[in-house]
């Protein structure tokens, strides 16, 4: 409709709309300009993205550019915990047996209705106190050989603080795998009935239709949502700065302290996240589309 | 059908596993040395003195949770009405600034909006009041998902309805009132729904900045009396207690308009 919709001069509301915009961004320069009379100074920014190390003349990365690969670590290992999780919760909460749907109810139903902050501080507790030490992760780190120790440092970060980052990852997956649990339930759903009856006509048994027959269709409808998904995840890793996890926020927050550069640290740290989640949000855009195209 | 397929079965066994569950928390907190003292929760509720009541940081916390949630869902609506139709409108410049906006805050986390509008807005536009830094955020932040409900809820309302309106010649704004929205609400409450409970959740992310709601004090009780669990587990309640009854209100609602039409 849009498309065949004559083409027209600038409307009315146009001139409003741009006078407002105007309006708002004159008034925020007098502010900063003239009432609050802001001195700004970027300069020490980028010495927080690399610096150089003053023993070897290298360049390192610095808070910023360490806070963002934690953030981003944070967001690839909670994806996979929490994906793990939810579609084991799924699987629970479309199972004819009415304990694991009950089982899967309440832990959804607890998580999405409790605000995320409140649980991370009750998860972290149990889980940095409890969990973590049980794994054993300390003795594991403390007998690894350096080139296993080269590697998570790879993976998960510096090794000084896996334990901090751990109960963060832990933390995120519990409280994401309630949100997958939803997504892969839809798509689960979602497939006809005649698809699970044709598996039971051909023999498979229900584990076989689950794996051969179900999955495959789902994974399709569930991609792009899941997607969708990890972009909550990336915004959401910056809540466990509330626990001390030191990812992007945290350490903004500390630059910000520090150097008593609120509006320049604070905005920096936005554009970051922004970057990584917009790009994020033009991948599941792409897939979306894809993922139409296969059902026709 | 034999009695352990049977759904109270079922029930029965589910049951036992929660309470193996609360068994597990509460011996594994006693063994971590942790005393259990429910006996000194009721005071953060209430206590008398000298025969009056005088109320405890809980029921603080809770009215300011609940005046964030009043004035943030005025402004999330407002905002997302606004959006909505900035969005849905002919006026180039009224759909790219919905649009950036959008993109901005649904690509950022709310934890650094939060923190821009504290650290940044605050002493720049001037509020001498945390609280009001909070509520602007949180209604910034869901106002963009509002308009997103609200939006598709009017484009989920068929073109020949719009048509229909303007054939037995209603104006625009009548074709909206008599024909469009009273299909198109129905529609958004229950997204809707979910949205404001997001609100009352995500308002508990302003116990990072100086705004004394529900998680604030709870911090701060946690910190003077150390009964982390005690505190926690009561917070999580009345959280629950806030969201179900929000939706349950919205479902009550749904069905009203639904039968007897809006307004």
């Amino acid at each position: 409709m849009s498309r065949r919709r004559r083409r027209r001069g600038p409307t009315a509301l146009d001139f409003v709309v741009l006078a407002a915009v105007l309006a708002a961004i004159g008034y925020v320069g007098y502010r900063v300009n003239s009432v609050l009379v802001y001195q700004w100074d970027w300069s020490a920014i980028p010495g927080y993205f690399f610096r150089r190390d003053p023993k070897t003349g290298e360049w390192v990365a610095n808070l910023l550019v360490k806070g963002l690969t934690t953030t981003v670590r944070i967001a690839f290992w909670g994806m996979i915990i929490s994906t793990v999780l939810g579609v084991l919760l799924a699987f629970a909460r479309t199972s004819r047996r009415l304990l694991p749907r009950l089982i899967g109810w309440a832990y959804v139903g607890f998580i999405r209705n409790i605000p995320p902050v409140p649980f991370l501080f009750l998860f972290y507790f149990f889980i940095s106190t409890q969990l973590v030490p049980m794994l054993g992760i300390d003795r594991l780190l403390a007998q690894a050989s350096p080139g296993t120790l080269s590697v998570l440092r790879v993976l998960f970060g510096e090794i000084a603080l896996i334990p901090n980052f751990a109960s963060g990852v832990f933390c995120l997956s519990l409280l994401m795998a309630a949100y997958i649990a939803e997504i892969v339930r839809a798509g689960i759903q979602s497939i006809a009935r005649g698809q699970y009856e044709a598996g039971y006509t051909i023999g498979l048994s229900r584990l076989q239709i689950a794996w051969y027959i179900v999955l495959p269709q789902a994974v399709n409808r569930v991609v792009p949502p899941l997607t969708g998904q990890l972009i909550t995840l990336v915004k959401d890793s910056s809540l466990v700065a509330l626990i001390s996890i030191q990812e992007l926020s945290f350490l903004a927050m500390e630059i910000a302290i520090s150097e008593r550069r609120f509006f320049e640290v604070w905005l920096v740290t936005g554009l970051m996240y922004f970057v990584i989640c917009y790009s994020l949000s033009l991948l599941m855009r792409r897939l979306e589309r894809r993922a139409l195209a296969y059902d026709r | 059908m034999p009695w352990w397929r049977s759904a109270w079965f079922d029930v029965v066994q589910f049951l036992i596993l929660v309470g193996l569950i609360a068994w597990l928390a509460w011996r594994g907190a006693g063994a971590m040395g942790y005393r259990w003292q429910w006996y000194r929760v009721p005071r953060f509720f209430y206590r008398y003195v000298d025969g009056v009541i005088v109320w405890g940081p809980l029921v603080d916390g809770l009215l300011v949770t609940l005046e964030i949630a009043a004035w943030g869902m005025v402004l999330t609506l407002a905002i997302g009405l606004v959006t909505a139709i900035l969005r849905l409108s002919r006026s180039l410049a009224g759909r790219a600034v919905a649009v950036a906006y959008l993109e901005i805050v649904r690509n950022t986390p709310l934890l650094v909006q939060v923190s821009i509008f504290y650290f940044v807005l605050q002493p720049l536009l001037g509020f001498n009041n945390p609280l009001w830094a909070g509520i602007t955020c949180l209604g910034f932040f869901e106002g963009a998902f509002a308009s997103e409900v609200i939006r598709g809820g009017i484009l989920s309302v068929a073109r020949g309805q719009w048509e229909a309106g303007s054939t037995v010649g209603l104006s625009r704004a009548d074709t909206y009132r008599f024909v469009v929205l009273p299909q198109a609400v129905p529609i958004m409450l229950p997204p809707m729904a979910g949205v404001l409970i997001n609100l009352i959740k995500h308002s508990a992310v302003l116990s990072f900045i100086a705004v004394f709601e529900l998680t604030t004090e709870a911090r701060n009780l946690i910190g003077d009396t150390f009964l982390s669990f005690e505190i926690w587990f009561v917070i999580g309640i009345m959280y629950l207690c806030l969201t179900i009854s929000l939706s349950g209100l919205v479902g009550w609602l749904e069905r009203r308009v639904r039968a007897h039409g809006w307004a």
